[in-house]
């Protein structure tokens, strides 16, 4: 847990929930390994303070210029580990220049620091905040570094419209597809349906999947990843003109983050749902349809069971992005396609 | 507005269904769910429920194959579904001892794939209901709605029939829901739920219909065939809520099934479910929605059976109608004949090409229905049988159904119907039944008028009437007189046809069932009926009919004279009878046989003698005459002579009404015919009857009007002594042996009778004959037969030895 500075003659420990009241939760270490660490999570505008201890080692003494903590926000692009990018930097000077001949904690305390991300370990990016204390020495400093977790909070969003589109190619298929809401929190379901209006084609399932895009960089730099979070099935078999098939998909158990954009004019994160329908030969039909993704403050009495055994059975793994053909976009929110107002449900059981 | 399309390069090739490796499909899918429900039992024996569950979720991960027939399908749902009620059986108990989860109904949600999603979700809302863990209601609202993402037929059924399965204890039979429990829904919300089941599971059963190849069609018309069971149970669970009564079937159940049914046009579902509806709901529900039922029957599709919905309908209305022995079951305010009839009519009507056999079929049930429900109401039978008859002519006047033919063997069966629900007199008040019998060809004619007869007789009815007998004689034309449109048939009609044989003894017995019982007179009406019919029948058909015509009519005139008291005319009544017959016989002696008719003069004369009127004499003398030249005629066959001829002496020898005048005319015709006779064994033995003749036959002493016996000795001697004299002379020493014996046995005869001229002494000398003779034939086993006659004269003349009568006899063998 703790990183020692070089030559180390002291052991640095950061003690940020002496009451054991904050919340922690596991984060993934690293991309190469799966080690995961616990985390304390802060929020915006919260203080951060707590006590650093500095434990030397037997019958040692450290002579020192200072010693200095900072909070440091910073935005690394993992694909090229020289760009690191700080957005926030506070600094405190802990002891003026002298020598630690004994164990000693100082406490320490940021107020009402502004923390206006949300951490984020993606595939080319990583949002992350942390305190860095540094023992300034002669010659090499002895520096360590301690992460927190922070996470962005929203209020309910003002407009939250249903998605609504008629999607087709043309004499083959046409369906009407609706989500109840463009806007959905972490925890939230995904309520929906589709509509058949044409069924030419031998479909065998239908899917839908949370696509996550990560996109960093920026001008001809632009580096863009996307992540299948989850392919949930909807549908099995043929369905024929007027059926209408239900969709209802929890998000709590899947690893996602609040829709970010244009963090720091570095990158953005941002979620699709993605409808596939599969012919019997194999051939994808999709459409692609961003959802914004929020984090609700959480209820006091935690529902924590989804979370814990959402990978009953695990999700499949990201099969190959399926952006390479290109797609047209539909009429979002169109109100004559939408499908609680079309009038041509033919079939008096579709409903 | 377009989506986006790509192709995976790793396009499957999805060869079809293999039917060959179909055993080991199922094997092998059957060993994964064993080997994934083992597992899961092991986990929930830890308490691992989430383990559980996700072993539960691959073993149902099964159930995705679309490798598999219905069949094979059904067999692994079976042991899946078994294996699914383990992890449902121990959730129930979590719940029990109050260590439920309660968060599982969302867990399972979880899923990836679609059909173990569902399968777990029933199960987790099957487990929460019956835990009040979630509102009955609104599970029950949120499965039925979820199921709809298994639009595959075969697992979409499946997964339905599960579902429905598992609520069956569930749904809600209230009128008021519970005010303790939240919303657990009302029988309003269980008709929602079973009623919208029942619709997507018909949708997915008839969309298998357009599914695949062409050429399958048929192998695919059979799978389907073998699933219909799932969809029906929806409607048996339908049957089984008890809040269903009368009113919520006719407003909300029956008008949404048929909604679905009609829309459906699939001729198979619509087939099925409309004998389904049929035979799930109780009898009240049909009769009080039969116009509606009977309306939607005009909207099923073109190809559907209409025939066998209907029969179906009608046949269990009227097993309903008459169970318990009464016609009660009908209310009154349902006229059940007149809804059918017309909605019949309507159906026949709005199906142009419906095939004559169809109709006839609905004709038939309708005739069953109008003669078991309305017994006593004959208008209504014959209505039918009447529109029957108009539906032909209108399709073309006066032609006949063409033999063979399916309408042709729909007819036969309407028209057996009155006969078998009837007895033969209420039948002939159907006047159209007759109408409609001329609709069919000879053969199917036949059909119906052996089937009359034979039913007839079979249940002995008695036909009392004139009027009766004549009806019943137009229906049964067919087989009395020769018919012109079976002019094949006609030169098979003799003797030597079996067939025609057995018809006609058919219509012979029939006679006996004509009986007038208190009413001679009746009877004669019968009698003369019968002869104006049957003289129209041919000589063939003569040869059977007539012979019973006259002895009935014999037999009448022994009726007249036990009532000779009341009526007097009856001599001359008699009198006419026996002219009948004269004529009667008459007509039979041009047969090639004189057999028949001369019994029939015999007959007369010995009826004549018994009548014993004023002129029985002439009468017999005049039949015993006709006899006689008969027997004169009767050249060639030496063996039928000699029959006829023992048939003439032994009636003379009954009949009493001769004067001595022309009895002494009789007798020695007779025995002069004996002699006459070519072979001489029947010479002898002919003579030896001969012999009764002037002994015990009977004259009328003209001055007493008594009968008295001839006992005529010197012609008994004479006949006696011409008959030892030629036994002598006959060749074949057995034969002779045989004819020794017969006269050694009229010897004693006459010894017993105390003719004079024969003593003992006679007897001793013909034994010793005898005796003698037979010591000279050989020993062979055609003899056996002979020596056991003469051991067994032998026998009775050693006891007769004893009595004094007997003394000297001397037999020594």
């Amino acid at each position: 847990m703790d990183l020692l500075g070089l030559g180390s003659k002291v052991d640095i420990d950061f003690l940020l929930d002496p009451q054991g009241q904050r919340k922690q939760i596991e984060v993934k270490l690293d991309d190469n390994t799966n080690k995961r660490i616990l985390q304390y999570i802060y929020y915006d505008g919260e203080d951060v303070g707590g006590t650093v201890q500095i434990k030397l080692k037997k019958n040692s003494k450290v002579e020192h210029q200072g010693i200095r903590l900072e909070f440091i926000g910073q935005i690394e692009m993992l694909n090229d580990r020289s760009t690191v990018h700080e957005f926030i930097n506070l600094s405190k000077l802990l002891a003026f220049p002298g020598e630690l001949t004994e164990n000693t904690s100082i406490d320490f305390h940021f107020p009402n620091v502004e923390k206006p991300y949300e951490s984020y370990i993606g595939i080319n990016v990583k949002l992350r905040y942390f305190l860095r204390l540094t023992i300034i020495r002669r010659f090499t400093n002895t520096v360590c570094e301690r992460d927190i977790c922070v996470q962005q909070l929203s209020q309910y969003p003002e407009i939250n419209n249903s998605i609504k589109m008629e999607v087709g190619i043309e004499d083959c298929l046409h369906i009407e597809f609706e989500y109840n809401k463009s806007k959905y929190h972490l925890k939230d379901v995904i309520v929906g349906k589709i509509y058949f209006l044409l069924v030419r084609i031998k479909i065998k399932h239908m899917e839908i999947a949370i696509l996550k895009k990560e996109s960093t960089g920026s001008g001809p730099n632009i580096y863009a990843e996307t992540e299948t979070i989850a392919k949930y099935e909807i549908m099995d078999g043929a369905p024929v003109r007027g059926e209408s098939i239900p969709i209802r998909l929890f998000l709590g158990g899947y690893d996602l983050t609040p829709t970010m954009k244009d963090v720091q004019r570095k990158f953005s994160v941002r979620y699709f749902l993605n409808l596939v329908l599969v012919d019997e030969e194999e051939r994808r039909y999709f459409k692609q349809q961003e959802i914004v993704l929020w984090r609700k403050q959480e209820k006091v009495k935690q529902k924590n069971s989804a979370k814990q055994y959402a990978h009953f059975e695990p999700p499949n793994p990201a099969i190959k992005p399926e952006d390479s053909a290109t797609g047209i976009s539909g009429s979002e929110n169109s109100p004559v396609y939408g499908p609680s107002s079309s009038g041509n449900n033919s079939d008096s059981t579709s409903d | 507005m377009s989506m986006q399309k790509a192709v995976d390069n790793n396009r499957s090739s999805n060869a079809g269904l293999s039917m060959d490796n179909q055993e080991k499909l199922l094997a092998d899918a059957l060993q994964n769910v064993r080997q994934h429900a083992f597992a899961m039992k092991r986990v929930l024996d830890q308490q691992s429920v989430m383990e559980g569950l996700k072993h539960a979720a691959n073993m149902l991960g099964e159930l995705r194959t679309s490798l598999l027939s219905p069949k094979n399908y059904y067999e692994l749902h079976v042991v899946v579904v078994e294996e699914l009620h383990h992890l449902e059986l121990y959730l129930t108990d979590e719940f029990e001892h109050g260590r439920g989860s309660h968060d599982l109904y969302e867990v399972v949600q979880y899923a990836g794939n679609i059909v173990p999603r569902l399968y777990l979700l029933i199960t987790i809302g099957h487990v929460y209901i019956r835990a009040n863990e979630l509102p009955r209601r609104e599970v029950l609202r949120d499965l039925v709605e979820m199921c709809r993402g298994v639009q595959h037929p075969l697992r979409g059924l499946f997964l339905r029939n599960y579902l429905l399965q598992c609520v069956k204890s569930l749904l809600p039979d209230t009128e008021e829901e519970n005010q303790e429990a939240s919303k657990t829904g009302t029988i309003l919300d269980s008709l929602d739920f079973i009623l919208l089941n029942f619709s997507e599971m018909n949708k997915l059963w008839v969309r298998m219909q357009y599914q695949g190849h062409t050429r399958d069609l048929q192998r695919r018309e059979q799978e389907r065939r073998e699933l219909r069971i799932l969809v029906g149970t929806n409607l048996v669970r339908l049957s089984e809520l008890e809040c269903v009564n009368v009113e919520r079937y006719k407003t909300i159940v029956l008008p949404k099934i048929m909604e679905q049914v009609v829309s459906c046009r699939d001729s198979i579902a619509q087939e099925y479910l409309m004998e389904c509806i049929i035979q799930v709901f109780p009898d009240e529900y049909h009769l009080n929605t039969l116009n509606e039922f009977l309306k939607a029957c005009r909207e099923l599709s073109a190809s559907v059976n209409i025939r066998n919905i209907l029969i179906s309908l009608i046949d269990r209305l009227t097993a309903y109608s008459t169970r318990d022995g009464s016609q009660q079951n009908i209310p009154e305010n349902i006229q059940l004949f007149d809804i059918f009839s017309e909605q019949i009519a309507e159906v026949v009507k709005s199906r142009i090409n419906m095939p004559p056999e169809d109709i006839v079929a609905l004709q038939s049930a309708l005739l069953n229905l109008s003669l078991k429900c309305y017994r006593d109401q004959f208008e209504y039978g014959n209505k039918v049988l009447e529109n029957t008859r108009k539906i032909f002519d209108n399709i073309a006047l006066d032609t006949q159904v063409q033999t063979g033919t399916p309408a042709a063997k729909e007819l036969v069966k309407m028209l057996k119907i009155p006969i078998d629900c009837y007895d033969i007199l209420d039948v002939l008040k159907l006047n159209h039944y007759k109408l409609v019998l001329q609709l069919l060809s000879y053969r199917e004619r036949h059909t119906v008028c052996m089937y009359i007869i034979n039913s007839i007789l079979d249940k002995e009815t008695i036909i009392p009437t004139a009027e009766q007998v004549t009806q019943l004689f137009e229906l049964l034309l067919t087989l009395i007189i020769d018919q012109t449109d079976s002019a094949l048939e006609t030169s098979r009609q003799t003797i030597t046809n079996e067939d025609f044989v057995e018809e006609q003894n058919l219509v012979a017995r029939l006679y006996n069932n004509f009986q007038a019982p208190n009413d001679p007179d009746q009877q004669y009406h019968i009698i003369k009926i019968c002869q104006d019919t049957f003289k129209n029948g041919g000589l063939e058909r003569m040869r059977f009919t007539y012979p019973p015509i006259i002895m009935q009519a014999y037999a009448l005139t022994f009726r007249y004279k036990n009532i000779r008291e009341q009526d007097e005319k009856w001599e001359k009544k008699c009198q006419k009878l026996f002219q009948l017959c004269n004529q009667l016989i008459n007509t039979l002696t041009k047969l090639e046989t004189n057999d028949l008719p001369l019994r029939l003069y015999l007959q007369g004369a010995l009826a004549a003698s018994e009548i014993g009127s004023e002129n029985a004499e002439t009468i017999a003398y005049e039949f015993f005459s006709q006899a006689y030249t008969l027997y004169e005629e009767q050249a060639g066959d030496t063996r039928a002579q000699s029959a006829s001829l023992t048939l003439l002496i032994g009636t003379l020898e009954k009949v009493t009404c001769f004067a001595e005048e022309n009895h002494s005319t009789l007798r020695q015709s007779l025995t002069q015919a004996a002699t006459r006779l070519v072979k001489r064994p029947d010479q002898v033995r002919t003579l030896l009857l001969c012999t009764h003749l002037f002994w015990s036959a009977q004259r009328l002493n003209e001055s007493t009007q008594k009968s008295e016996q001839v006992h005529d000795n010197e012609k008994v001697l004479a006949c006696l002594k011409k008959a030892t004299k030629l036994t002598t002379q006959i060749m074949d020493q057995s034969v002779q042996v045989q004819l020794y014996n017969e006269l050694l046995n009229t010897y004693i005869y006459f010894f017993n009778q105390n003719l004079p001229d024969i003593d003992i002494t006679l007897l001793n000398s013909l034994i010793e004959k005898l005796q003698n003779e037979m010591s000279k034939i050989s020993s062979n086993e055609n003899d056996e037969f002979i020596r056991n006659q003469i051991q067994k004269t032998f026998d009775y003349l050693r006891q007769q030895s004893q009595l004094e009568k007997f003394q000297g006899l001397q037999i020594n063998n």
